[in-house]
């Protein structure tokens, strides 16, 4: 099964790759895009969740509730579901985008390295994952790897005196803290769940991205750039894009008070 | 608090799944490269190379003694004639390394290792082909497009190339020899022929799919290639002229092996061909025996040796009826080696890392790393 979802991935990448004159670094941002566009409602689905979540989170009924069952953990959950129900929200929607990004992830990075053939046996496996009868496989193979400055299927880095600088993790990390930060709206409320959570995915996530992209092959740096990218386009055409949270937070203060 | 332990827990599997997949110096990310000479088997499977002793399958070295992390072997390692073995790693040292199996040192922890006799770091991608030596000189071609010309004899422990010849593609496979050419196969669909004295390219010529395995050269003086167009080709050597003179059901991996005028070579849906190169023709109709094919046939006294994918390896006669079959476990990719009176094989998945047949098939002994 999970074989077969890498194929699919596979196919569609070397699809794009044999559409565009054979470049695998444009194949993977096109597939990128399609990714974006397919999850597209998912992620709208969160936007509107995380809005009304915190739109929640300052108001009265939600407060009073809080502070009446403080030692009731139990009736606090219940009063809790009964105004998710009464207002049609449902607090595990902000997560799912987030959550389907990780088997992407993974199946992505299993299709580049697969695609790109860089063993026997990779390229064996690959002669195995054809599935779209119109693809001349053995006519492509091998795909060129080379994308501007990269080999996309080895990690990335560039000499700069000497030392092998990590050029695109650091992009994948500054584009992954700007999407977080941007996506995170203003909380006045200290005891805000949602807005602590927000705030550590916003410390973290780029940890770990940047991470992936010094470990694994550059390809993937690649989808995360551009998927990083196209979130904040996405939230910025929308208007929900809370550019303000980008700026430290006496700076903040007071391009509030202005 | 619930919402964190899963995104947390999220993040762990996800680097978890990942660095699972990353392919570092660990067995069985492909299939192992295995030479032997009189006494040694050597098996270049993952993180190092071993010296195997024939007679009881017993470990008597390993390369490099500790793991290391730029290590990967899986390019068949060469054994010269003054008795060195050179091999090349996948990892992300690109290093090439010529071991002395005769001077053999042991480190603190007790594990013998052969001494370095030279190494040579100029190329810039992995070594998968085995290289090709010459009297004193050694022909490598590496995954990043060049053939390097190395000097045997020049007495350098750290070697540098005599010439670096840039030919192009993804090279895979070990250069073969007329005695005057140097013919070189390439992943990116194409033949390439180098003076052996001048270092010259004479020709560089497209061929129809990716070959992944060596050229060899007929009776008839003719290259014959195969490829993943599924054909088997034939080229002229010295003009690089090449026609298609037979169509394979599948992709054509493994390297045609000669034997009198006939070429053997098996396809990846599993069937095995037997090609008359002085009538044009197969000798028999294909036979399949049961799995795809990617190891070179074996060429014995009494028979011809094919493994496949299913572990199992055949042997037919010349007239290509079977006269045994043994199911040896894992998955065979590995082209198996002859030595004195045993066949070697190497599967990839089975419960053992090399194992040792009679001449009929049955098991003598088996190699598991760690026993």
């Amino acid at each position: 099964m999970w074989d077969y979802f890498v194929s699919i991935f596979v196919n569609v990448l070397i699809w794009i790759y044999d559409l565009v004159g054979n470049n695998f670094g444009i194949a993977i941002i096109l597939f990128t895009i399609l990714i974006r566009i397919v999850t597209w409602p998912l992620n709208a689905q969160q936007m509107k969740s995380a809005a009304a979540m915190q739109q929640l989170q300052n108001d009265k009924e939600w407060q009073a509730i809080q502070k009446k069952y403080a030692k009731d953990r139990e009736k606090l959950a219940q009063e809790q579901m009964r105004i998710y129900r009464e207002r049609k929200i449902n607090p595990f929607s902000s997560c799912l985008p987030t959550l389907i990004q990780f088997p992407i992830i993974i199946a992505l990075y299993q299709s580049i390295t697969r695609a790109l053939g860089s063993s026997p046996l990779d390229l064996l496996k690959l002669s195995r994952s054809i599935i779209f009868p119109f693809l001349d496989v053995a006519d492509l193979i091998p795909l060129n790897s080379k994308f501007l400055w990269m080999d996309l299927g080895h990690p990335e880095s560039i000499p700069i005196f000497g030392f092998a600088f990590p050029t695109l993790a650091l992009i994948v990390a500054i584009t992954t803290y700007v999407q977080s930060k941007l996506t995170l709206p203003a909380t006045a409320n200290p005891n805000d769940q949602s807005a602590a959570m927000g705030k550590m995915m916003s410390i973290y996530m780029p940890l770990l991205l940047g991470y992936f992209s010094i470990t694994f092959a550059s390809g993937l740096s690649v989808y995360f750039i551009t998927s990083n990218v196209l979130g904040i386009v996405q939230y910025a055409m929308q208007g929900k894009a809370n550019w303000s949270s980008l700026l430290p937070a006496s700076l903040r203060s007071q391009s509030q008070k202005k | 608090m619930r919402r964190k332990v899963l995104f947390v827990t999220m993040i762990l599997l996800a680097a978890a799944l990942l660095s699972g997949c990353a392919g570092g110096p660990v067995r069985g990310a492909t299939w192992p490269g295995l030479a032997a000479d009189e006494d040694m088997a050597y098996l270049a499977d993952g993180p190092s190379v071993l010296g195997i002793d024939l007679a009881d399958g017993r470990e008597v070295w390993r390369y490099p003694a500790e793991n290391e992390r730029g290590f990967i072997f899986y390019s068949t390692p060469v054994v010269t004639p003054d008795g060195l073995v050179i091999v090349g790693s996948a990892g992300t040292d690109n290093i090439l390394i010529a071991l002395d199996s005769n001077d053999i040192n042991r480190n603190e922890n007790n594990t013998s290792s052969p001494a370095v006799v030279w190494t040579f770091e100029g190329a810039d991608d992995q070594w998968v082909a085995p290289p090709l030596v010459v009297d004193d000189k050694l022909f490598a071609v590496n995954s990043d497009g060049y053939l390097y010309i190395l000097d045997l004899q020049d007495g350098q422990s750290t070697k540098q190339a005599v010439e670096a010849i840039r030919v192009d593609g993804r090279l895979w496979a070990q250069p073969t020899t007329d005695g005057e050419r140097v013919f070189i196969t390439a992943l990116d669909h194409s033949v390439i022929a180098v003076d052996i004295e001048t270092h010259e390219v004479l020709w560089n010529d497209a061929t129809e799919g990716a070959v992944a395995g060596s050229a060899v050269l007929g009776p008839d003086g003719m290259l014959y290639v195969g490829s993943f167009a599924s054909r088997l080709e034939k080229i002229d050597p010295a003009s690089g002229r090449r026609e298609p003179v037979l169509e394979a059901e599948n992709w054509i991996w493994s390297t045609p092996v000669l034997d009198g005028d006939t070429l053997y070579f098996g396809d990846l849906n599993g069937w095995f061909y037997a090609f008359n190169t002085a009538s044009g023709s197969l000798d028999w109709p294909p036979v399949q025996p049961d799995g795809p094919i990617t190891a070179n046939p074996l060429i014995l006294d009494e028979y011809v040796l094919v493994a496949t994918e299913s572990g199992s390896v055949f042997a037919f006669d010349r007239a290509g009826e079977m006269l045994w079959s043994q199911a040896v476990g894992g998955k065979i990719y590995t082209t198996p080696v002859a030595a004195g009176d045993l066949i070697l094989i190497a599967p990839l998945e089975a419960e053992f890392h090399l194992a040792a047949l009679d001449q009929n098939g049955r098991q003598v002994w088996t190699f598991t790393e760690g026993n």
